[in-house]
């Protein structure tokens, strides 16, 4: 009887482990920010819906340089343009 | 050049562009991808169209009792059951369907340029290619107002004044029930 209650705990354990990654990235799914056309199409459409002000203005200039940045291949520097153009989409 | 040479000339160029247009039109050349947004001068177009369209309509409309406390928080739970999926709410996540419409549904949370006439306009009947319903199919003008009352007041609130007025509102179900029978009331009247 203990040797299949420990067992059950010891699947329910590793089944729990096993599920936190994907927790993990669930809750970290509206940060992620990554530097592709759809991504770009889809700030650009956010920005569209904002009103005139700093906020529009800015994220405006951060979409601009993620894209430079994806022209010249670099991921990095247009995934953190796109990171602040979407949160300037937010203010 | 005569007159009539120069007419010829003008028709036969509006003409020329005309089926350029019609050609592009067949040809399907503009995307309408909902996740490829317009050029800035459609985008411009679009929306100078809705905003002309929607002042024109609304002009005659008399807002009604907007401050009563009744009507805000009848509109709370109508805001939160049928608008705040794509429109959100005070400390709320943008949602999958918020983040997919095109063009996107303005966040409630923030203010508005419409008036509370062109507000219940909108509500009312709804905007063609953009996702927003015409309530006024299912809902009379009366539900509407609270709607709109609840709207004016939704830029004041924080999260939790959201939630508690959410929580506290009468449901949405019993609201259109009675609707249905102040409907039928005055069906009923009719016939006498």
């Amino acid at each position: 009887m203990s040797l299949l209650t420990n067992t059950l705990l010891r699947s329910l354990l590793v089944a729990g482990f096993a599920g936190l990654p994907f927790t993990w990235a669930l809750s970290h799914e509206a940060h992620h920010a990554e530097c592709d056309e759809t991504t770009v199409n889809a700030s650009k459409a956010d920005i569209q819906a904002m009103g005139e002000g700093d906020a529009k203005t800015t994220a405006t200039k951060e979409l601009e340089a993620a894209q430079q940045m994806m022209a010249k291949n670099d991921m990095e520097g247009c995934k953190s343009h796109i990171h602040s153009a979407m949160e300037a989409t937010e203010k | 050049m005569s007159a009539g040479r120069r007419w010829r000339l003008v028709a036969g160029a509006l003409l020329a562009l005309l089926a350029v247009v019609a050609v592009a039109i067949y040809a399907g050349l503009y995307n309408i991808a909902a996740d490829v947004p317009h050029t800035p001068p459609v985008y411009w177009l679009l929306e100078t169209v809705r905003d002309r369209s929607v002042a024109a309509r609304a002009r005659d409309i008399v807002p009604n009792d907007l401050d009563d406390a009744n009507r805000i928080s009848k509109g709370a739970g109508q805001y939160a059951e049928m608008c705040s999926g794509c429109h959100l709410a005070p400390g709320m996540k943008r949602t999958e369907i918020s983040r997919g419409l095109y063009p996107r549904a303005p966040e409630l949370r923030r203010k508005t340029n419409l008036t509370p006439a062109e507000q219940f306009w909108v509500v009312k009947h709804g905007v063609k290619m953009t996702g927003m319903p015409a309530w006024g199919v299912t809902h009379d003008d009366d539900l509407l107002w609270d709607v709109v009352a609840f709207v004016r007041k939704l830029p004041e609130l924080t999260p939790e004044q959201y939630e508690t007025l959410v929580k506290n509102a009468p449901k949405h179900e019993e609201l259109k029930h009675e609707m249905e029978m102040d409907s039928d009331h005055e069906h009923s009247g009719d016939h006498q």
